[in-house]
């Protein structure tokens, strides 16, 4: 105990030996957990904003749909659709996890408007049940048609090709299979934009009783999940394969798979590339210190294996004395970091569209203590693998040798 | 039995292409509780057969016997070892860690043994107490006069209780008055603890300290 004592003591009181080099490498060391501590927030920030826009904009947590639907495509789709859904969502909403059902019914259209036409792509919802919890819509003009029997709402990009602007009235043709053509005439209530050019210039959306009627069918293609928390999907989907196994709970992660889930997979490669140069920057800086102070301390060194101490324990020492710059650097890094996500980037770093993105947003800077702790972890690592070398080459240096060092 | 049996040692520096004959042919022995100086300049080989005596490396031909065991035969562990428990080093520059005090310099070497901490206590402050620098065990060795340190270097020998100290020039960054006053240390030492002290130096008012004399030329043993 009194020798491990006496050692820490002794490594910071050699930490600050060199007070210069000593400032020097607490600065790296600073300046790199400071970076990886800041990039860690952002991009928790980044993604848990991504993730928000995405289950609150399109998918919720996740949906169901009826088993193997999804794994290919069905000449009459509508025979494949959910049966009795009021029954179906009475069920779900007797688990904990549940906190809204959105039942919904996926239609194609041709969207016309005086001269104009377009195809698009659009869902029949419960307008007033999902206006509030699909808050990330996002509407430039208006907003939801909620209990409006006649409303629906597009978006911008759809709405510019059409030339139209709230209020004003679309007539809407549906080719349902072999069946005729229906159509209904709906009147904007507004137009929005989710920030994908590519989904918002297809996009609508309109009450489920009138696209059930134009399909000719009661059922619905699927039930968007709204969870008290998106931690809670896999025990959600549990249950629902237990209770209801005609059907297939699928995660939002999923069905967004091309934007959200390579979103995560493209950041998280960015990110442990930085990451990587981050830790090589320490490393070197590390390295460097303990180098000089391990070249400075030779004599020293053969001194104390002269008088019998073994080369493990003046390693351990060394080793020590890494470690505790390490933590001293990582924790000013930590504070410095702290202090800037709660002083000048308070209100997040504004970002420029990202590619297929339509708007600029704002990351709010998300720190946490397990990002901390791995900061502090990574810098105590990295410093005690750069001190390695120096100090295993000055232990093994012959006595004599390091004696006669001058 | 001698405590050191030295049978027709040599050791050669190589480096650079070259080798140096640093040791030639060199028989010595050296009783318990001896106070011997081997004499000689610069180069003759005094730091050489001193790292030899304190086991810091072997020789390349010739056998060194240590209390009757032939150091050769001994792992690296195990010449550290006897190092910690039988040998100490005294150096010319003191050799002191700065950042820590005098007292935390002297108990460092006692933190490898197994000894209770009261027990190192009592041993640290009773060494520098011998050495007449009780009163300076906070003080860290920057803020200590060359003789003090090297009191503090002593100390740290003899701390351990072991039987043989080797000082390599122990005066010579002092001056003549600390440098004697030293020496008296070392001597009272000798003569009260029965400590074996095998020293270097080519200080010849040094050497009037010496129970016996090696001289050392060019590596070899003269008379």
């Amino acid at each position: 105990m009194r020798r491990m004592t006496i050692l820490l003591t002794l490594s910071l009181r050699n930490v600050f030996r060199n007070r210069r080099r000593s400032l020097f490498a607490l600065a790296t060391i600073a300046m790199g957990a400071m970076g990886l501590f800041i990039f860690m927030g952002f991009n928790r920030g980044l993604m848990n904003q991504y993730r928000a826009n995405t289950i609150r904009a399109r998918w919720g947590h996740g949906q169901l749909y009826v088993q193997g639907y999804r794994d290919r495509a069905h000449a009459r789709p509508w025979e494949h659709w959910i049966e009795n859904p009021s029954a179906v969502m009475a069920r779900l909403r007797g688990l904990p996890q549940v906190l809204d059902l959105f039942p919904r019914l996926t239609v194609s259209a041709i969207l016309i408007a005086g001269e104009n036409m377009a195809a698009g792509q659009g869902e029949g919802i419960d307008g007033a049940a999902e206006a509030g919890f699909f808050t990330e819509l996002n509407y430039r003009e208006g907003g939801d048609f909620r209990d409006r029997a006649n409303g629906i709402v597009l978006g911008e990009g759809l709405a510019r090709g059409l030339g139209v602007h709230l209020e004003e009235e679309i007539r809407l043709i549906v080719q349902g299979g072999e069946r005729p053509p229906r159509s209904v005439t709906l009147r904007v209530t507004g137009i929005f934009h989710t920030g994908s050019q590519e989904f918002d210039s297809r996009a609508f959306r309109m009450p489920l009783n009138v696209a059930q009627a134009l399909v000719a069918t009661d059922r619905v293609e699927s039930i968007a999940v709204a969870l008290a928390r998106a931690e809670a999907w896999p025990v959600f989907a549990e249950a629902v394969r237990v209770s209801l196994p005609h059907l297939e709970a699928v995660p939002f992660d999923e069905l967004d798979r091309i934007y959200y889930r390579h979103a995560v997979d493209w950041l998280d490669a960015q990110f442990a590339f930085i990451r990587g140069i981050i830790l090589l920057v320490v490393f070197l800086g590390i390295f460097n210190v303990i180098s000089m102070a391990v070249l400075e301390r030779t004599r020293e060194i053969g001194a104390l294996r002269a008088n019998g101490d073994g080369r493990l324990a003046i390693a351990l020492g060394h080793i020590l004395e890494a470690a505790v710059l390490a933590i001293l650097g990582a924790a000013l890094g930590l504070a410095t970091g702290w202090a800037l996500s709660a002083g000048p980037l308070h209100d997040g770093v504004a970002m420029p569209p990202a590619p297929g993105i339509t708007r600029s947003f704002r990351i709010q800077i998300e720190l946490a203590r397990g990002d901390a702790l791995q900061v502090l972890s990574l810098a105590v690592l990295t410093a005690v693998v750069g001190c390695l070398l120096p100090v295993w080459r000055a232990v093994r240096m012959p006595i004599a040798d390091a004696l006669r060092h001058v | 039995m001698s405590l050191y049996d030295v049978r027709a040692v040599s050791y050669r520096y190589a480096g650079n292409g070259q080798s140096v004959s640093a040791l030639v042919d060199v028989d010595l022995e050296v009783g318990t509780a001896e106070f011997l100086a081997i004499a000689g300049p610069s180069g003759s080989g005094k730091t050489t057969l001193l790292n030899l005596l304190g086991l810091l490396h072997g020789a390349d031909r010739g056998t060194i016997r240590f209390d009757g065991m032939d150091v050769s035969t001994l792992s690296e562990r195990q010449r550290t070892r006897l190092r910690r428990e039988r040998i100490a080093f005294i150096f010319q520059s003191f050799n002191l860690i700065p950042v820590l005090t005098a007292y935390e310099n002297v108990e460092y070497v006692l933190l490898a043994c197994p000894i209770p901490a009261a027990e190192r206590r009592r041993r640290t402050l009773a060494a520098l107490a011998a050495v007449g620098i009780a009163e300076q065990a906070g003080q860290r060795p920057q803020r200590m006069s060359g003789g003090q340190q090297q009191r503090v270097a002593i100390a740290r020998a003899l701390v351990r209780d072991v039987g043989v100290v080797l000082a390599d020039e122990p005066t010579a960054a002092l001056d003549q008055t600390t440098g004697h006053a030293v020496m008296d240390l070392l001597k009272r030492l000798n003569r009260d603890r029965g400590i074996t002290f095998i020293f270097s130096t080519h200080d010849p008012r040094v050497l009037a300290a010496a129970d016996r004399v090696v001289h050392l030329t060019d590596g070899r043993i003269t008379p």
